[in-house]
């Protein structure tokens, strides 16, 4: 099957297929996992109960969740939106970092700047700087032919690679130690949504941007569009739809909430920029789109359940030494899953 | 150090680090070749860099570790051929999937037997250089070709190998025609299904390969995502190399030679800061592959998959 | 030789072969004659066995050959050369006659078969570079590799399917020499074509297929022409509908001088001019790939041409979809499923497909559903489309309300112009007179239409003047009353040309 079979099999609203096929991968690979615990000795039970207890335990927990999930949204959401026009982005990484970077410069340029306003700006800045990277990664596809997977790949690189270079410049805190940038100005910094937890208003602007995508996919002339050419090829050239312009749409809507993230990541996680801050958000969005069945509303539950899986599974190492990596784990076996069954559905509705 | 001997350090250095990256690419020229993505490159690697430190440790010889490399490799590549070839799942896809895989397996294992979960230290041996009798001795092609390690000779050796089957061999002539056209091969009695199967099982061991080069031979232990994106650049050395091998190995020099520049910037006093050097090889890579452009002609039923009526 | 009996293939509710049972004796060139869709095609893949069969079987030269088996059939020496040839364009021709050719060695002799190929090209008349790469070489050499590639493994029996179907006159005659020699040799050689001169021409007996049954067999010797003719096309035709002649309208669509190739460079239309009047359907027959479907892409603005303009209403359209759409022009395309429609969306989705960006289906920016979904009840309703709903995908219906769809969608619009191409393929007999009789709608309402078919008995009845096509021209212009099947017949045969004056191109035939 194509990434073409991919998008066609989800251009119906129909959520049902995609849940239970998502459902179930997720069933198989936390069973796989089990036994992968049980294989080093430890009791599966324990593990993923101690699991459950730390992603849901107390609001704390609940919060680092909601906070961990906060990226997985925004980045899963808009490369949901580029796998319906046919595009495998995995450029969340670097257009993350760009929107870290974006965002930082200008809170540390603003330090005046009031409180409700800096962040604002802020999370703008990362937008732009994120859409000009996927804008950048769509021009070298559309332009020279290079597969967007192996572009935005290794603009990732150069991306993350930028961010390391301006914090031993420009950016960098003296005497850190760390490549890290100095403490933000706390008018930057995102408000607590909840006092006396870490949850900060992110995860509002992730479920908001979630909705968006949802309405821009079903309810604009673009989504539609999108729709049409990740169905089919040659109903996209007789509805007089270009693939170019919105492939380059596309493209620049995921990098600017890919940005948006990465703003929110330095604003209201780390409150600096911190070399390595965007590591594995590429890969992480790609797989929550396709198990979110390439649908934003099914990011929504894709993305909280893998916001949990990892805020739970950090007290599991803690609890009982089961490591985390685990849940790359349990994300490669759900997506290979997914993948499988959504093939077969595909082939089924051929016959 | 004189320029000149810090030059033929750096030449050197190229060929060792081009070393993972041929033995990758050319597993990749299989399997793109026969028509299946190998976006999954860096996960196999990753795998055969985790079983070949693993089974060395354990077992003490690096015998035991090769073997274990290209088995790991295997393994993974298998996922990949059940899931594209028999269930005609998305390839680059599936790739990513196996990447992401691979890397949570390997940073599990070797965390999951110490008790709170911490990384185990695996060491082995580094493969020790072999240095060619005689050749070695030559003046500058001495030192930058006949003073490798094991494995890059073998490297060598595979190119011919999968140069010569795929030009010389009736099988290797398949291979491409199934990538080319499986349609027509399936007309003269070929089983298109099979020959992918079989081409992305090989891809798999030479990955391995690869992943052993760079924890057998030039680290001497597992850390967690060492591959670092090797796969994918060896995935541009194809594209940069038009799926034959001898292209490919000039592509894994390049971006070798790149890389080796950026571990001696320092030495090198350049007046350049590290990261911009570090970016040396993906720029080289972006930069490379979009001047090939429209010129570079895949295989045509790369990414395909085959359905009779 | 060979001997089929009782093939029966269905692909969903087309039902391809009905029990077809063929003989070919040693020795001989024996002719499939039929129409598109009349099953010759899938015949032939059942026995090299590309496709298995629903039921049936097959006996060569005395011994059972299992069906569904490429390799068994090349085994038993049955050669096939496909009508999209099965090569490898990147490849040379040494290495595709090598491609799966145990004699080629385990270790490639490409030399020495090289040498074959040279000494094998020379017995039959086929000059041949073995060197070259096969997607450089014009079609007629590639068919020459597939030739070889047959000949060379010794096959008995040689299926050609369509095989002049690209060739030009100079390399037809080529050919037919070549599958004479092979017959001399004692080989057989099936020959599928729709082409009755080059059937009487080469080949000793004739097997005419229709809607997947044998509707004759003919030795040539004393089969006509006009024999052969009405046995493919059926029935004989009824009279065409008379409607009262009026005074020719206003011309509407006026298409000068087109010329367009197709994805691969081929040029597929050689300069077209013609005009289609208000109130006038203008109806192209002709077998299908001489042009009809690039001349309706190129109209519709979905390909541009080459060379050559288009005019509505006396006003030049240049550029895409979304200028046929302003200017007027409705389009059904002759793809329904991967075309006309996206068959994973839904109703309501498909009938505003080419609309929504205009109001009422986008207003400020945002779909409104409600006026689609409206849109989708009315088109239900007036096309009569058997649908649970206007929110069920389009490929849970069946063809012919996939195609009142289109219709609905593209007529809703009120057109000026109508192209059909084929909007009838496909379709039970009820649905065909339903799409007929909205074209007839839409011509008696002022639109002018351009109807294109590979049906003659459709063409006569529903043209108010007739053209035929063939390899990119028109090769002749007549009023339905004026035409009798073997004129038309060896018309799309190509093997009779009467060049339309203005008169006819223009719409205002005596």
């Amino acid at each position: 099957m194509t990434a073409a079979a991919l998008a066609r099999s989800f251009a119906v609203g129909g959520a049902a297929r995609p849940l239970a096929s998502a459902v179930l991968g997720i069933a198989v690979a936390l069973g796989t996992a089990a036994l992968l615990v049980l294989l080093s000795g430890r009791n599966p039970v324990v593990a993923y109960l101690a699991l459950l207890g730390g992603a849901v335990g107390t609001p704390d927990r609940v919060a680092v969740a909601l906070n961990k999930a906060t990226p997985y949204l925004l980045t899963g959401a808009g490369v949901a939106l580029c796998f319906r026009a046919r595009i495998v982005n995995i450029g969340a990484e670097g257009q993350i970092a760009l929107g870290g970077l974006a965002a930082t410069w200008l809170a540390l340029r603003l330090p005046q700047a009031p409180a409700v306003v800096l962040p604002v700006l802020c999370a703008l800045a990362g937008a732009g700087a994120g859409a000009v990277w996927g804008g950048l990664a769509a021009l070298v596809r559309l332009k020279r032919r290079v597969h967007e997977v192996l572009v935005t790949l290794l603009l990732n690189f150069v991306g993350v690679l930028i961010v390391g270079e301006v914090l031993h410049g420009e950016l960098g805190e003296p005497g850190a130690g760390f490549p890290q940038s100095p403490l933000l100005p706390a008018a930057g910094w995102l408000p607590r949504l909840v006092r006396g937890t870490d949850l900060h208003v992110g995860i509002l602007v992730a479920v908001a941007a979630v909705v968006a995508c949802h309405l821009v996919l079903w309810r604009t002339p673009f989504g539609f569009r999108l729709r049409v050419l990740g169905a089919s090829e040659g109903a996209a050239r007789y509805a007089g739809i270009g693939a170019a312009r919105a492939t380059l749409s596309v493209m620049m809507l995921a990098g600017a909430l890919a940005g948006v993230a990465g703003a929110i990541e330095v604003l209201g996680v780390h409150y600096r920029l911190i070399e390595g801050f965007s590591q594995g958000f590429g890969f992480a969005a790609v797989s929550i789109a396709l198990i979110g069945g390439l649908s934003p509303l099914g990011v929504l539950p894709a993305g909280l359940f893998f916001g949990f899986l990892e805020s739970g599974a950090l007290a599991m190492q803690r609890a009982v030494g089961v490591p985390t990596p685990l849940v790359s784990v349990i994300q490669g076996l759900t997506m290979i899953f997914v993948l499988a069954a959504m093939a077969l559905s595909a082939a089924r509705a051929r016959v | 150090m004189s320029v000149e001997t810090a030059l033929v350090e750096l030449l050197a250095a190229a060929v060792r680090i081009a070393t993972p990256l041929f033995f990758a690419a050319l597993g990749g020229i299989l399997s793109e070749r026969a028509g299946v993505f190998a976006v999954g490159l860096e996960g196999m690697m990753l795998a055969g860099a985790f079983g070949g430190v693993l089974a060395g440790h354990l077992a003490g010889s690096a015998a035991a570790g090769l073997a274990a490399s290209v088995a790991a490799g295997v393994l993974l590549a298998l996922l990949v051929a059940v899931a594209t070839v028999r269930f005609g799942a998305d390839q680059m896809v599936t790739g990513l999937a196996v990447n992401i895989l691979a890397v949570g397996l390997t940073s599990f294992l070797l965390r999951g037997f110490a008790a709170r979960g911490e990384a185990a230290t695996l060491r082995v041996p580094v493969l020790a250089a072999w240095p060619v009798p005689g050749l070695a001795e030559v003046p500058v092609l001495g030192v930058v070709l006949f003073r490798q390690p094991p494995l890059t000779y073998a490297a060598v050796v595979f190119g011919v190998l999968i140069a010569v089957f795929l030009a010389r061999t009736r099988a290797g002539l398949t291979l491409r025609a199934v990538g080319e056209n499986p349609a027509a091969a399936f007309a003269v009695g070929v089983e298109p299904a099979r020959v992918r199967l079989a081409a992305v099982l090989a891809c798999g061991a030479l990955a391995g390969l690869g992943g052993a080069v760079l924890s057998l031979q030039q680290v001497g232990t597992f850390t967690d995502a060492m591959t670092n994106g090797r796969g994918y650049i060896a995935l541009a050395a194809i594209i940069v190399g038009r799926w034959l091998p001898g292209g490919t190995l000039l592509g894994c020099l390049l971006f070798g030679a790149a890389d080796a520049l950026q571990l001696r910037v320092q030495s090198l006093r350049l007046p350049v800061s590290s990261y911009v050097i570090q970016m040396t090889p993906y720029v080289v890579a972006l930069v490379v592959l979009a001047g090939l452009g429209r010129s570079a002609r895949l295989p045509a039923a790369l990414g395909t998959p085959f359905r009779r009526e | 030789m060979l001997a089929m009996r009782g093939i029966v293939k269905s692909y969903g509710a087309v039902r391809a072969n009905r029990g077809i049972d063929l003989d070919v004796p040693a020795g001989a060139i024996v002719g499939l004659l039929g129409e598109n869709g009349s099953g010759k095609t899938t015949l032939m893949n059942v026995l090299y066995g590309l496709v298995r069969p629903d039921a049936g079987s097959a006996t060569f030269r005395g011994r059972p050959l299992p069906l569904g088996s490429p390799r068994a059939a090349l085994a038993a020496g049955i050669g096939m050369i496909h009508q999209h040839f099965m090569l490898v364009p990147a490849m040379s021709v040494t290495e595709n006659v090598m491609l799966g050719w145990r004699a080629a060695g385990s270790w490639l002799r490409a030399a020495a078969i090289a040498e074959r190929i040279v000494q094998a090209s020379r017995a039959y008349g086929l000059e041949l570079d073995p060197g070259a790469v096969v997607g450089m070489l014009p079609l007629g050499l590639q068919q020459r590799v597939e030739i070889l590639k047959a000949v060379l493994r010794g096959a008995d029996l040689l299926i050609l399917d369509e095989p002049t179907s690209s060739l030009s006159p100079p390399e037809v005659t080529a050919l037919l020499a070549v599958l004479r020699r092979l017959r001399d040799e004692g080989r057989s050689v099936i020959f599928i074509s729709h082409k009755l001169g080059e059937v009487l021409e080469v080949c000793d007996e004739v097997v005419v297929l229709r809607d997947g049954e044998v509707a004759g067999r003919r030795a040539v010797a004393g089969a006509s022409r006009e024999d052969l003719a009405r046995l493919m096309v059926g029935r004989d035709l009824p009279p065409p509908v008379e409607r009262a002649s009026r005074a020719p309208g206003a011309e509407i669509l006026v298409v000068a001088d087109l010329h367009a190739c197709d994805a691969a460079g081929v040029e597929r239309l050689r300069g077209v001019s013609f005009s289609v009047r208000a109130g006038e359907i203008f109806a192209i027959a002709g077998v299908d790939g001489n042009g009809q479907a690039e001349l309706a892409e190129v109209v519709g603005g979905v390909a541009p041409p080459t060379r050559g303009s288009v005019f509505v209403d006396g006003a030049e359209i240049v550029g895409g979809v979304a200028t046929r759409l302003a200017a007027g022009v409705a389009h059904v395309p002759a793809d329904r499923a991967s075309v006309g429609l996206v068959r994973d969306m839904t109703i309501a989705d498909n009938v505003v497909l080419r609309d929504v960006d205009r109001p009422p289906f986008c207003r400020r920016g945002w779909l409104d559903r409600d006026a689609a979904r409206e849109a989708a009840r009315r088109g239900i309703e007036a096309f009569d489309i058997r649908a649970e709903g206007v929110d069920v995908p389009v490929r849970t219906l069946s063809g012919g309300n996939q195609q009142k769809v289109i219709l609905a969608r593209e007529l809703g619009r009120g057109p000026r112009v109508l192209l059909a191409v084929q909007p009838t393929r496909g379709l039970d007999p009820g649905a065909t007179r339903f799409v007929i009789d909205r074209v007839r709608a839409l011509r008696d309402g002022g639109a002018a239409i351009l109807y294109v078919s590979t049906e003659l008995e459709e063409i006569l009845g529903v043209a108010d003047r007739l053209a035929v096509m063939h390899a990119g021209r028109l090769v002749g212009v007549m009023r339905p009353a004026d035409a009798d099947l073997t004129r038309l017949g060896l018309m799309m045969a190509g093997a009779l040309e009467e060049p339309p004056d203005a008169a006819a191109l223009y719409g205002v035939l005596a």
